[in-house]
């Protein structure tokens, strides 16, 4: 050390206090002379903070060893040392980093101040102390070093309810305090040490009631500090009053000083543990809860820190209790560390924003609707913090939840999943009420420059690039897996271009990029990549008939189709849920692109990450039983292979939108993009088919699977099915009718899958192409439809025929190919499905399967009757044929239903031969015919006879209508008998066209599934305002709970019994 | 009502807890580990007869600058939030009522007779107390925080004899600022010169038991005792000039 | 009397300390009075300084200063534990500094509110 150089002294840990305090205690004679300088010198001290811990980190991952610090030439534990480790550092660099942009944000404010100034920077160096220091009672004086300089920025503020807050807040911590200093006393007095390591290493000193008494009272003190349930409202109340700049700071910087503080002391921990744990979890789903109920921005920002803090607690208790039994220190990095920098990065982002955006309510966000920087900047945090890819906080959780996986620890999960699907719910309520434009009129400008946002920015860079770092720990950063993102990034570039010809390069990087992915795939996946990824590029050129710019549209365009592509290459389940969440992700940003998109897009989201949630728990179970991500060792799970199908098939089911679970759907069909709809519907729920047939062929078809879950899944599918075209049969709205229909033709493929057979997959793969096929017709005539008539109600149409013939004439081949009337695919698919059910034995759901496809035949009526023939409007005179571009895809998708229609075997062959592994091919073909025990199927030669008693009365109806003359009858001239009509509407024919049947039916189909879920809702609402009592703004009712909480960890753990 | 048998209910239970703790504890008869070693080798180490002042300032050297932190950043803390704001400067509106009350409260009293002669009696010699106190501190009981405080309370005497009393921010502020960055650098100097940060064998250890020995201790706590002083004070009359209205 | 001696003198500033802190927890819950807070909290913190200087004692220990009443060979059995002392020390200062900017808080609530009633703090809540 005598050789030091004082370049060396900069460059070690010890220099980072060096330069805070000396530039600290020198800030106000720089003041005195100039503020400027002031400020210079505070921003060069925090950017060599930086940069020291960024040096030193980068030569612990490069393989130096651990720094210690020792003071005072003496050794410990005799003097005070620091430690500089991987984690150390990790938490040091992050937390420094966040403080350096943090202050940026806040340098407006702290600059008027010169001792604000040195507050922050020696705020951040007290945190720096907090995370290095091994010394008991110097870990108290970080604390307390932090703690004052929280408390003056906090005050900084002249307003009552700051100050107010403020105050709280100091009496809740320093009781807090008071708790520690005394264990850490008594502690001594034990182990006549203050050194960590000395007091670990002799910790069977610690005994008796005293050691156990002072050991709760250090944890208890630091615990408080990370603002568990209940006792935190104080620090609530400061995360809603307090400036941006500082209550950032307190979410990231001190509780990430606090948190590592409990960390350095959990060897002390023991069987404490247990409640440290449930603390954890029960802050987490808590605050989540109650976040539910909060609109106030930052209050909101508040329960989610708390919430993400208790969730780093949890899994920091948990995997202190698994260290004990195996090792897991690296898993630890990844859950810790990836937690923690997402959580460090989002929030204080987040928070950042809220201080630029300057709306206490996040009902007050639409101002940011036109800004769509800062809409991105807002969606990417939320997207991180909710754990979604490709932030760190996804492959965080993802380790978690499969270490608690594979010791068992199902019950933790199922807290952690519902606590992250409740903080998306509120995160992203907020986002959609940013999103939600208001009338140019009401508009307030929000003064915000290009320079403020740029934190967050960074912030957001970093993230990406640790989240980079943490999937190539993981070995799963493939390009192949960052293709969609990387393409969907280089779309956005050219994203500022007006016009509509950036659907080329779209198509062009889907193209190539979707063949490089999956040219290599064979089987199920290679057909399913045909239908995604072919299909996926014929139905977006149609893309091309919208004039305007579609900021955004493209990019997510890109990402969603390529990562279909990816989630059909994945081999490990992770690849798989990272797809599949991207795909989530896309699809709900490209919906809240549509007309009145945003809330729609919220129950989509909400319904999809539930769904993911559910796969993602069966992909858990299915490791605690393998061991094994891989998806071909699905298989291999015994006992829990009924548990795992269910999981997953559940998931895929919501995603597809099953019975009970369908509500996300109708809207969100509705209300996206019109050409984006037929993408949802033709290609994008064709991922759930796609889900659903893997984990069929992996687990549905074993043997040791209990029957029952397949047969379960029959019946879903047949009353989803059933329902769903019911419900179609009563929509006015043609996308909904649209919207309902698809969902229940996907209950028909839900059937054929759940049959497991070859038969039942045979016709639920055809049915899966045809429905591609003609729902792809049927919503892209609709955005012709739509496009011209400006309209949706269909009885607001009418006679368009004659408009638009080729609209008609494709809407109706289509219509035909649904309904499974000879000679179209539709038949095919449906005779193909009754056999199997009748081999199986299903007869009632065969029953059902027969009436729906009744029902469809009636809503389908419905749509070519209202909207095409009858009499049109007079608005709707000179209304021209759909765009070309839109009828090409059309066009091309007819064409493939007539040679499908006439030689289903160019389809069955490739079909069956893939389903050949799974289940051995039971087809019998004699020439063109496929025979079963129920009969037999001659497509082409059906297709020639039907299309032959079609075309003559065809022909001879032209003629007559060409030689007759035809009465035309006025429009509302009919009015129902007993109906008292009391809009104009009513006295049109077409509307409530089915009216005669809903006194019939019309009970099946009232909301329940909606009204179920408005009572969960609710109810979370109602539990939401009973959780949150305790914050009644009382500093005293807090400090009451900070000392109950005491009290309670102490009767908790057995203080009784001492 | 409720609360209040809470609240009793509570510190009932604290009470057992805290009794559970009186009736486990046995007093020592021997040293800690920690305090043996600091008896055992302290005085021949460091060259400080005071073992309090040998732990306080190297030992646990780093805790004292901490402290030496805190109290800096609650001067500082205390001077921003009793900062003066000027009217229709701040944008809060809730404290411009507070800023009139402020002006408009009452000029102190001035203080009786015997206060001022006893002042001006004792001042010098309080603060010249304080000096010895904190240049001992390595010799006998004392230190830079005890001096400190006695200096602060030489002031504490002037304000409350002469409340119109100026005391100099600019003094105030070069002294503190100077003397915790000097104490920074005596603390680096311990790495180039000694064993490590704060390390006090930067100077030679003299003769155990005069007042030049101990190494750097008594200029640590020269700069301890110093900025202790002037940043008592400089709360105090922080305090005194949020009460008494525009400067 | 020879009862009250048998006592061991830290065992009654451990007491002392231990009830002043339950008394200073007390004015901290109860009194509505934001200055009788603070007052509650220096008592609090009082508490906890004599606790530490309690467990600090050595039976029959004199001050931790090496001079001519304890030379240095006997010191390890003459004094009391240093260790607590230099800590308490450090802890007072500590306490003098939330004080103080709690004292700052006080002044500042009284300003902005005019009133020092912690009841009426409470419009930031659920």
């Amino acid at each position: 050390m005598v050789t030091a150089t004082i370049t060396d002294l900069l460059l070690h840990p010890l220099g980072i206090y060096v330069l805070a305090l000396g530039a600290g205690f020198l800030i106000p004679l720089f003041d005195r002379a100039h503020r400027g300088s002031a400020i210079l010198v505070f921003l060069l001290a925090l950017a060599c903070m930086v940069g020291i811990a960024g040096f030193n980190l980068f030569g612990i991952i490069n393989g130096a060893t651990a720094i210690d610090i020792e003071t005072a030439g003496i050794k410990p534990p005799f003097s005070i040392n620091l430690r500089f480790g991987l984690l150390e550092g990790g938490i040091v660099l992050a937390v420094n980093t966040a403080a350096l942009l943090g202050a940026w944000h806040y340098l407006p404010r702290l600059k008027e101040h010169a001792s604000a100034l040195l507050l922050y920077l020696i705020l951040v160096m007290g945190i720096n102390g907090m995370v290095m220091t091994r010394d008991l009672f110097n870990l108290f004086i970080f604390i307390e070093i932090t703690s004052i300089a929280t408390y003056a920025l906090i005050g900084m503020e002249r307003s009552g309810s700051v100050l107010a807050a403020g105050f709280k807040y100091i009496v809740a911590t320093s009781i807090a305090s008071a708790f520690f200093l005394l264990g850490t006393i008594f502690i001594y007095y034990q182990t006549g040490t203050l050194n960590i390591d000395d007091i670990i290493a002799n910790q069977e000193l610690i005994s008796g009631p005293i050691g156990f008494i002072a050991t709760l009272f250090v944890l208890t003190g630091l615990l408080i500090e990370l603002k568990p349930y209940p006792a935190n409202g104080w620090g609530l109340d400061v995360y809603e009053t307090a400036s941006t700049g500082i209550a950032s700071l307190i979410s990231v910087g001190v509780s990430a000083g606090m948190f590592f503080a409990v960390y350095k002391l959990l060897p002390l921990a023991g069987d404490f543990l247990h409640s440290i744990a449930f603390i954890g979890g029960l802050t987490f789903l808590f605050s989540n809860i109650i976040g539910l109920k909060q609109d106030n921005t930052k209050r909101l920002l508040g329960y989610s820190s708390i919430g993400q803090i208790g969730l780093l607690t949890l899994a920091m208790a948990l995997l202190a209790q698994l260290d004990s039994q195996v090792d897991i220190q690296s898993q630890m990095y990844l859950i810790v560390g990836g937690l923690f920098v997402n959580h460090l990065f989002a929030k204080a982002g987040l928070f950042w924003l809220a201080g630029l955006v300057k709306s206490s309510s996040i009902r007050g966000w639409s101002v940011i609707s036109k800004r769509r920087g800062m809409l991105l900047l807002l969606g990417i945090m939320m997207t991180a913090l909710v754990g979604l890819p490709p932030f760190p906080g996804f492959w965080a959780k993802w380790e978690l939840v499969m270490l608690l996986a594979s010791n068992d620890m199902f019950g933790w999960i199922s807290l952690i999943l519902l606590g992250s699907l409740l903080e998306a719910a509120y995160l992203f309520r907020w986002f959609s009420y940013a999103q939600q434009s208001v009338a140019d009129d009401e508009q307030a400008e929000i003064p915000v420059s290009f320079w403020q946002p740029l934190p967050v920015a960074i912030a957001v860079l970093l993230l990406f690039a640790t989240s980079y770092v943490m999937a190539a720990v993981m070995q799963v950063a493939s390009p192949e897996l960052y293709l969609p993102l990387v393409a969907g990034f280089a779309l956005w570039l050219i994203d500022g271009v007006h016009g509509r010809y950036k659907n080329l390069p779209m198509l062009v990087a889907v193209a190539i990029g979707g063949y490089l992915l999956t040219k290599d795939l064979d089987g199920i996946n290679s057909l399913f990549s045909y239908l995604l990824i072919g299909g996926g590029l014929l139905v977006s050129i149609a893309a091309l008939y919208r004039k305007d710019d579609r900021k955004g549209f493209y990019p997510l365009l890109a990402v969603l189709l390529l990562s279909l592509a990816t989630l059909l290459r994945a081999q490990s389940s992770l690849e798989f849920f990272f797809s599949w969440e991207l795909m989530t992700l896309s699809s709900y940003l490209l919906i809240t692109l549509g007309r009145d998109g945003a809330k729609p897009a919220l129950s989509y989201l909400l319904f999809s990450l539930g769904s993911a949630y559910l796969i993602f728990a069966g992909f858990a179970v299915a490791y605690g039983a393998t061991g094994s991500l891989l998806l071909s060792s699905l298989g291999n799970s015994g006992e829990s292979m009924t548990m795992i199908f269910s999981l997953l098939a559940a998931g895929f089911i919501i995603k597809m939108g099953g019975f009970g679970f369908h509500i996300w759907l109708p809207d969100a069909y509705a209300e996206a993009d019109d050409d984006f709809t037929a993408l949802l519907s033709s290609v994008v729920s064709k991922a759930g088919v796609f889900g659903l047939v893997i984990i069929a062929a992996q687990l549905g078809v074993r043997s040791d699977i209990g029957l029952d879950p397949a047969y379960v899944l029959g019946w879903i599918g047949i009353l989803t099915a059933t329902f769903g075209a019911l419900m179609a049969v009563f929509q006015e709205d043609l996308k909904r009718l649209l919207a309902y229909s698809s969902m229940g033709q996907l209950g028909y493929i839900v059937t054929g899958v759940a049959l497991m057979s070859h038969l039942g997959w045979v016709s639920a793969m055809y049915m899966t192409v045809n429905h591609f096929l003609f729902k792809g017709i049927l919503l892209l005539s609709a955005a012709g439809i739509i496009l011209r008539t400006n309209q949706r109600l269909m009885y607001k149409m009418g006679g368009l025929i004659k408009n638009m013939p080729f609209t008609f004439t494709f809407t109706m081949i289509a219509i035909i190919a649904m309904s499974g009337v000879p000679p179209l695919t539709g038949y095919g698919g449906k005779w193909m499905m009754f056999n199997a059910l009748m081999d199986k034995g299903w007869y009632w759901i065969a029953a059902l399967a027969f009436f729906s496809s009744a029902i469809a035949f009636l809503y389908m009526f419905r749509l070519l009757q209202t909207v095409f023939l009858g009499q049109r409007k007079l608005e709707h005179h000179e209304l021209r044929e759909a765009p070309a571009i839109l009828l090409i895809p059309q066009g091309v998708m007819i064409a493939c239903i007539m040679v499908v229609s006439a030689y289903p075997k160019l389809l069955l062959d490739p079909l069956s031969a893939a389903i050949d592994p799974w289940i051995a091919n039971t087809l019998v073909w004699e020439g063109t015919a496929m025979v079963t025990n129920f009969g037999y199927w001659n497509a082409p030669m059906i297709m020639g006879v039907v299309g032959g008693v079609w075309m003559v009365p065809l022909i001879l109806l032209l003629l007559i209508s060409l030689t007759l003359k035809i009465q035309k009858v006025e429009q509302f001239n009919i009015v129902f008998a007993a109906e008292r009509p009391r809009r104009p509407e009513e006295t049109h024919y077409a509307y409530n066209f089915f009216a005669h049947y809903d006194r019939a039916i019309g009970f099946l189909v009232r909301p329940r599934a909606t009204a179920f879920w408005n009572t969960i809702v609710e109810w979370s609402h109602t539990t939401a305002s009973s959780l949150r009592i305790f914050y009644n703004g009382n500093g005293q009712t807090y400090a009451l709970f900070v000392v109950m909480y005491f009290v309670a960890m102490f009767l908790l753990n057995g203080g009784l019994a001492l | 009502m409720i609360k209040r048998i809470f609240i009793f209910a509570m510190l009932a239970l604290m009470a057992m807890i805290f009794f559970n703790l009186v009736a486990n504890y046995t007093e020592n008869t021997t040293l800690s580990k920690l305090g043996h070693y600091y008896a055992d080798k302290g005085p021949q180490e460091l060259g400080a007869p005071n073992l309090v002042t040998a732990v306080v300032v190297t030992y646990r050297g780093l805790d004292t600058l901490g402290e030496v932190t805190v109290l800096f950043i609650s001067a500082a803390g205390v001077g921003l939030l009793l900062r003066r704001t000027r009217r229709n400067q701040d944008d809060d509106k809730g404290l411009e009522q507070g800023d009139r009350a402020e002006e408009t409260a009452g000029v102190h009293k001035p203080a009786s007779e015997i206060v001022e002669t006893a002042t001006e009696l004792l001042l010098p010699m309080v603060v010249l107390f304080g000096v010895y106190v904190f240049m001992n501190g390595h010799l006998s009981p004392g230190g830079g925080f005890q001096g400190g405080a006695i200096i602060a309370s030489g002031t504490m005497f002037l304000l409350l004899a002469l409340p119109e009393s100026h005391i100099s921010r600019l003094m105030i502020a070069i002294t503190e600022s100077m003397s915790g960055f000097s104490y920074v650098v005596v603390g680096v100097l311990g790495v180039f010169l000694a064993g490590g940060f704060l390390d006090n064998r930067i100077m030679d250890l003299g003769t155990y038991g005069s007042l030049f020995s101990a190494g750097a201790i008594p200029l640590i706590y020269l700069f301890v005792g110093l900025k202790v002083g002037f940043e008592l004070s400089a709360v105090l009359d922080r305090f005194r000039k949020e009460d008494t209205g525009p400067v | 009397m020879n009862m009250l001696t048998d006592i061991p003198i830290s065992l009654i500033v451990l007491c002392s300390g231990l009830g002043l802190i339950l008394i200073g927890m007390w004015g901290m819950l109860t009194q509505r009075n934001i200055i009788r807070m603070i007052i509650g909290f220096s008592l609090m913190d009082t508490g906890i300084h004599m606790v530490m200087v309690s467990i600090g004692y050595v039976t029959g220990g004199t001050a931790p200063i090496i001079n001519d009443a304890v030379p240095i060979a006997d010191a390890v059995n003459r004094v009391v534990d240093p260790v607590p002392s230099a800590l308490v020390l450090t802890a007072i200062v500590i306490g003098l500094g939330v004080t103080a900017v709690m004292l700052a808080f006080a002044v500042r609530i009284f300003k902005a509110r005019n009133t020092l009633n912690i009841d009426e703090c409470t419009e930031s809540k659920w």
